[in-house]
C-alpha cells in the first residue's frame, strides 16, 4: 500500500478464495460432479482519474506487487479524466466478519448430498411423460481479505449453499418445464447445508412433474389485458429487472451504455420520479439474514446497509459506488461495489433490493379479492431493453383466476409492459408473513463480464390491466 | 508454452484414465463512456481442470494453483466425486476419454503483437475512437480488449497445446438526441482494428437524418446486418444443435434431421478454421476440430456432440469436437464456429431495395429463449434501427422488440448478402473463450416484432 499511495491517488487489493462445488443428476444418473477453487489477489488504483486493475492468480508479495505494477501501468496509459469526481468519504473498514451457517456444505459428505439428489430425481420420474429430470445442489465459500490506501482492513467469509429440482416434458413441438423452488438453478441462500435439506426436494418432486406433463395440454395463456399476480421467482426476477438495474447508478450516470444499458431514471429524480403506485416501497438492504446480497463491507469497503430505493412509489435512492455517488452529490456511498472473484474488478451490483410487503394478507386473500385474472410464479424466459423500460417475461406455468379461485393451469404464460406504468398498476401486496427472500443465480454485468448472486425479497403483488399473452 | 507441461503434469497426477485441460488467460479489457476511460481491468490467471472417469461418472475439480501439491489435490477432488457418485449411483453412462481423434499437433491462431497487451496501444485507440466521435459531436462508448490465450490438453498416453489471441473493438455512439449507433471488429490480430473507422462508422448512425419513425406491434420484413445475424445464429445453436438437448429430445431438430427446416438457401455449418473466424483446432475434450454442416439447402443435417451427449445419442453417434468441458458442459455441446454462407447481394442497400416498407436492424439485444423447441426467441433492437421505405433506408425508427421463431425467419429468408462478417461481442464471463458467427446481411419476410423498447 506504500508504495501504491507514492503514485495514486487510491488504491486497493483484495485476496479472494473460492471454493464452489455443483453437483447434479439427470435422468436419475449422477451427471455433474464439479469441485473448483482458486484464489489470487485483484489490484485496483486510480491515477489522474483513470481506473487502473490488473490479477494475478499467485498471492505472494511478489505477485501482489507485480498486479500492482501492471495496475498502475494501465491506468497511467488511459486517457487522463482530469475532471473525474473525489470518492465519497468512508469511514474505514476494519475487522472480521462471517456469515452464519449451521452445517458447513463442504464438509458434509458427498455421499450424503447425492442421496437427496438420487432421492428426488426418482421423485421426479414417477410421472411417466417426463423426458428429462434434474436435482442439483450447490455450494460457494468466498473468503476476502481488503485493504486500502485509506488504511481499510478487513476479512470476510460468506457460504451459500443451495439447490433444486426441474422435470421437462415433450410431445411433438412442444416442450414443458417445471421447477422447485425457482427455475435457472434453483433457490440458493446465504447458510449452510440446512438450506438444501429445509427446501425438500424429494418431497416436491412428484408435483412438479406432475405439472409439467399437464402443461403440455394445459390450454395456452390467452393475449389480453387482465389483472397479474405474480409471486415468488417472477415477481423477484420483476423486481431485479425493472427496478434494481434501473437504479444502478453507473447505469444512470452512462458508464454501462456499452454493454448493460444505460436508464430511464435521471439521476436528479430522487424524491420527484414517479416509480409506481403509492404502494411502491423498494430498500436496498445488505443486511438481511440469508440474502445473497448480504455482507459487512462491498468490495471498496463501504459498510452494507438497507439503502431506501422507492418511497410510496417515488425515487428514493440509487445503488452506487463512492465514485458514482460523490458524482451525483450524494454525501455517501450505498455500499454495492461487487466483484465476481479476484479477477474482476468491483462495480456497482445489486444487494438484497426488496419489494417490502403490504397489507393485502396471504396469497389466498388476495386471489380471493382479486376476481378474474391470471397467476404467475416460476420464470422461464426474461428479456428488457437497455434503458430498463419495456420488458417481456413468460413464466413455467399460470394459473387463472376466476371468480376469487385459483382455476386451472395455463400454458406458455407471458406478459409485457412498460416499466414505471407497470409499477403503477401495482394495488396490493401480500402482507410480512407472506414476505420471503428468492435468489437469482446468474446476474450479468460488467466488462469483461461478471456474474453475481442477488436476492429480493418479496410477498405477492397484484397488478391491474396489464398485456398478458404476448409470446 | 506452459500449458503443454501444466497438462501432463496435471494428467499425471490424475492417473492413467484422468483428462487434463489447462487454459491460460492474458488479457486487457479498457472500458470507455462518454468519451472518457472508465475502467482497465488485466488478467493473468490459470485454470486447470482434471477429469477422472470412474464406472461412467466423471468427478471433475480444477484450481489455478499449479504447483505439485495442489494439482495432486485438485485430482484427489475429482477422484473422491467420481467414486462417490459410484457408491451412491451405480454405474454411470460416461464412455471414457480412451476412445480418441484428436489432434497430434495443434495449429496456433496466434499475433504476437496482441498478446503483448499493450495498455499504451490501447490508450491510442481510444483517444482516436474519442477524438473522432468529437468531430461528430456525439459521445463515444465501448470497449478495446486484447487477449492470449494458451490452451493444452493431455492424457495418460497423449496430448497437445495451441497459442491464439484474439482482439476486439466495439464503439456506440450516442448523438445528443439520445439516437445512437454501433459497430464493432473482431480479429486474431489487433492491427486488424481500426478504432477511427469504427468511430465513423458508429457516428454516421447515430447522426442519420430524419425524424424518428414508429411502427406497431407486427409482423414486417426485415434486413438484418451481420451482427444481427451472428446473433439469430448463436440462439439457434442453443436450440437446435446442441446435441445433449438433442438426444434428450427437447432439440428443435428432434426427428427433423433430413427435413427443409429453413429456405433453402440456408447453409450453416461450423468451420472451426475458416479464415474468418477465430479458430480452435481442439475442444475440450482435445477432440480435432473439423467442419460440421448443419443446414445444407435448408435441410437439417446434423447436430454438435460431445463424449457425453453421444454416448447418450447412440445409435453410432460420435464426438463432432464440441465439447465446453472435459465429460461434457451442463448445458451440452456447442458449436462455437458457425460460418453461414453468403448470398448474391452485392450489400444491405441491395437487401434493401425490394422493400416497400420494412425495418432495418444493426443488432439485437437482451435476447433469451422463449420455447427452445420451437426456436421462439425474444430480444430488442438497438443502436441502429431504421425504417425502410420504397427500397432504401429512410430515417430512424424507435426500436421494437421481436418475438419470433428463428427457424421461421430462416424458413422466411429471401436473400443474402455476399460479403460475411464475424460477428462477435466481446462478452467474456468467466475464463475467457472469444468466438464469433461469420456470417452475411440477411433479408427476410413476415418478421414478427410483439412491442417497442427503447
Amino acid at each position: 500500500m506504500d508504495t501504491a499511495r507514492a503514485r495514486a491517488g487510491y488504491a486497493d487489493a483484495r485476496f479472494v478464495r473460492s471454493r464452489v462445488e455443483r453437483l447434479s443428476t439427470r435422468n436419475g444418473r449422477l451427471d455433474q460432479l464439479d469441485s473448483d477453487e482458486s484464489e489470487g489477489i485483484g489490484v485496483r488504483v486510480r491515477v489522474g482519474g483513470a481506473w487502473g486493475f490488473a490479477a494475478v492468480r499467485g498471492t505472494g508479495r511478489a505477485d501482489a506487487e507485480a498486479a500492482l505494477a501492471r495496475a498502475l501501468t494501465i491506468a497511467e496509459a488511459q486517457p487522463a479524466v482530469p475532471d473525474a469526481a473525489p470518492l465519497a468519504p468512508e469511514p474505514v473498514a476494519r475487522g472480521e466478519w462471517s456469515s452464519s451457517f449451521e452445517r458447513d456444505p463442504f464438509e458434509v459428505p458427498l455421499e450424503e448430498k447425492l442421496a437427496v439428489l438420487l432421492a428426488a430425481d426418482a421423485g421426479l420420474r414417477t410421472e411417466p411423460g417426463v423426458n428429462l429430470t434434474r436435482a442439483r445442489f450447490s455450494a460457494f465459500q468466498t473468503e476476502k481479505i481488503f485493504a486500502s490506501t485509506e488504511g481499510a482492513v478487513y476479512e470476510q467469509r460468506v457460504t451459500e449453499c443451495g439447490g433444486g429440482i426441474a422435470a421437462v416434458a415433450v410431445e411433438d413441438a412442444d416442450s414443458q418445464i417445471r421447477s422447485y423452488p425457482a427455475s435457472h438453478g434453483g433457490h440458493v441462500a446465504e447458510a449452510g447445508y440446512e438450506h438444501f435439506l429445509d427446501l425438500e426436494l424429494p418431497g416436491h418432486a412428484p408435483r412438479v412433474a406432475s405439472e409439467a406433463v399437464a402443461l403440455l395440454s394445459a390450454p395456452a395463456c390467452p393475449h389480453g389485458r387482465t389483472t397479474l399476480v405474480l409471486c415468488g421467482e417472477q415477481l423477484g426476477l420483476q423486481v431485479h429487472e425493472s427496478v434494481g438495474h434501473a437504479v444502478e447508478l453507473d447505469r444512470v450516470l452512462g458508464r454501462e451504455a456499452s454493454y448493460a444499458g444505460t436508464s430511464f431514471v435521471p439521476a436528479d429524480g430522487i424524491g420527484s420520479l414517479r416509480f409506481g403506485s403509492d404502494r411502491i416501497n423498494v430498500t436496498a438492504d445488505a443486511t438481511n439474514p440469508g440474502g445473497l446480497g448480504t455482507y459487512r463491507w462491498d468490495d471498496e469497503g463501504v459498510e452494507g446497509r438497507p439503502v431506501p430505493i422507492v418511497r410510496d412509489g417515488v425515487l428514493a435512492g440509487f445503488l452506487s459506488s463512492r465514485e458514482t455517488a460523490s458524482e451525483i452529490g450524494l454525501d455517501r456511498s450505498g455500499g454495492c461495489m461487487r466483484a465476481d472473484g479476484f479477477v474482476r474488478q468491483p462495480i456497482v451490483r445489486m444487494t438484497n433490493v426488496n419489494l417490502e410487503p403490504g397489507d393485502a394478507g396471504s396469497l389466498a386473500d388476495l386471489i380471493a379479492d382479486t376476481g378474474d385474472g391470471v397467476l404467475i410464479e416460476t420464470n422461464r424466459s426474461w428479456s428488457i431493453d437497455n434503458r430498463r423500460l419495456h420488458f417481456q417475461f413468460e413464466g413455467e406455468a399460470a394459473w387463472e383466476i376466476r371468480g376469487g379461485e385459483r382455476g386451472r393451469m395455463l400454458r406458455n404464460p407471458s406478459y409485457a409492459g412498460l416499466t414505471p406504468e407497470f409499477w403503477g398498476s401495482c394495488d396490493a401486496i401480500c402482507s410480512p408473513a407472506e414476505w420471503r427472500l428468492i435468489s437469482l443465480l446468474d446476474c450479468g454485468k460488467g466488462e469483461p463480464g461478471q456474474v453475481m448472486r442477488v436476492s429480493h425479497g418479496c410477498a405477492p403483488a397484484r397488478f391491474r390491466d396489464v398485456e398478458v399473452g404476448v409470446a | 508454452m506452459i500449458t503443454g507441461e501444466l497438462s501432463e503434469r496435471a494428467a499425471r497426477n490424475g492417473g492413467p484414465d484422468a483428462f487434463a485441460l489447462v487454459t491460460r488467460e492474458r488479457s486487457l479489457m479498457l472500458r470507455f463512456a462518454a468519451g472518457r476511460a472508465t475502467q482497465s481491468t488485466e488478467i493473468d490467471d490459470v485454470t486447470v481442470d482434471i477429469a477422472i472417469p470412474f464406472h461412467g461418472h466423471v468427478g471433475r475439480a480444477s484450481t489455478n494453483e499449479v504447483d505439485d501439491a495442489a494439482l495432486a489435490d485438485c485430482a484427489e477432488r475429482a477422484r473422491l466425486a467420481a467414486r462417490a457418485a459410484e457408491t451412491a449411483g451405480g454405474e454411470g453412462r460416461f464412455p471414457g476419454f480412451g476412445a480418441s481423434d484428436r489432434e497430434a499437433a495443434a495449429a496456433d491462431a496466434f499475433d504476437a503483437a496482441t498478446a503483448e497487451l499493450d495498455p499504451e496501444q490501447g490508450g491510442a485507440a481510444l483517444v482516436e475512437a474519442f477524438e473522432t466521435a468529437a468531430k461528430h459531436g456525439v459521445e463515444a462508448h465501448g470497449i478495446w480488449t486484447v487477449a492470449e490465450q494458451e490452451q493444452g490438453w493431455a492424457t495418460a498416453g497423449e496430448g497437445a497445446a495451441e497459442r491464439r489471441s484474439d482482439a476486439f473493438m466495439k464503439v456506440i455512439c450516442i448523438a445528443p438526441n439520445g439516437r445512437s449507433g454501433y459497430a464493432a471488429s473482431s480479429s486474431v490480430a489487433v492491427g486488424d482494428i481500426s478504432a477511427p473507422e469504427l468511430a465513423e462508422s458508429a457516428a454516421r448512425k447515430a447522426l442519420a437524418a430524419g425524424d424518428q419513425a414508429e411502427l406497431p406491434p407486427g409482423e414486417y420484413p426485415v434486413v438484418f446486418e451481420s451482427h444481427a445475424v451472428g446473433w439469430l445464429c448463436d440462439l439457434l445453436a442453443g436450440c437446435a444443435f446442441n446435441g445433449l438437448a438433442h438426444a434428450e429430445g427437447r432439440g428443435a431438430l428432434d426427428g427433423r434431421l433430413g427435413e427443409q427446416v429453413a429456405a433453402s438457401r440456408i447453409n450453416l455449418e461450423d468451420v472451426p478454421a475458416h479464415p474468418d473466424t477465430l479458430p480452435r483446432s481442439f475442444d475440450a475434450e482435445g477432440m480435432r476440430k473439423a467442419p460440421l454442416s448443419l443446414i445444407q439447402g435448408g435441410v437439417a443435417q446434423a447436430v454438435a456432440h460431445d463424449l457425453r451427449s453421444a454416448a447418450l445419442a447412440g445409435n453410432g453417434a460420435v464426438t463432432t469436437g464440441h465439447a465446453l468441458a472435459p465429460g461434457g458442459h451442463a448445458s451440452g455441446p456447442y458449436p462455437t464456429n458457425l460460418v453461414l454462407a453468403g448470398g448474391g447481394a452485392a450489400d444491405e442497400a441491395e437487401l434493401c431495395a425490394p422493400v416497400e416498407r420494412g425495418i432495418y436492424v444493426t443488432r439485437l439485444w437482451y435476447a433469451n429463449v422463449v420455447r427452445p423447441k420451437e426456436t421462439l426467441i425474444t430480444a430488442v433492437t438497438r443502436d441502429g434501427t431504421f425504417l425502410i421505405e420504397d427500397g432504401r433506408v429512410t430515417r430512424p425508427l424507435r426500436d421494437l422488440r421481436l418475438t419470433d421463431s428463428v427457424l421461421g425467419i430462416l424458413s422466411r429468408t429471401e436473400a443474402l448478402s455476399r460479403e460475411q462478417r464475424l460477428a462477435s461481442d466481446g462478452e467474456f464471463y468467466g475464463r475467457r473463450f472469444a468466438y464469433g458467427v461469420v456470417c452475411p446481411g440477411l433479408r427476410a419476410n413476415g418478421v414478427r416484432f410483439t412491442g417497442g423498447a427503447g
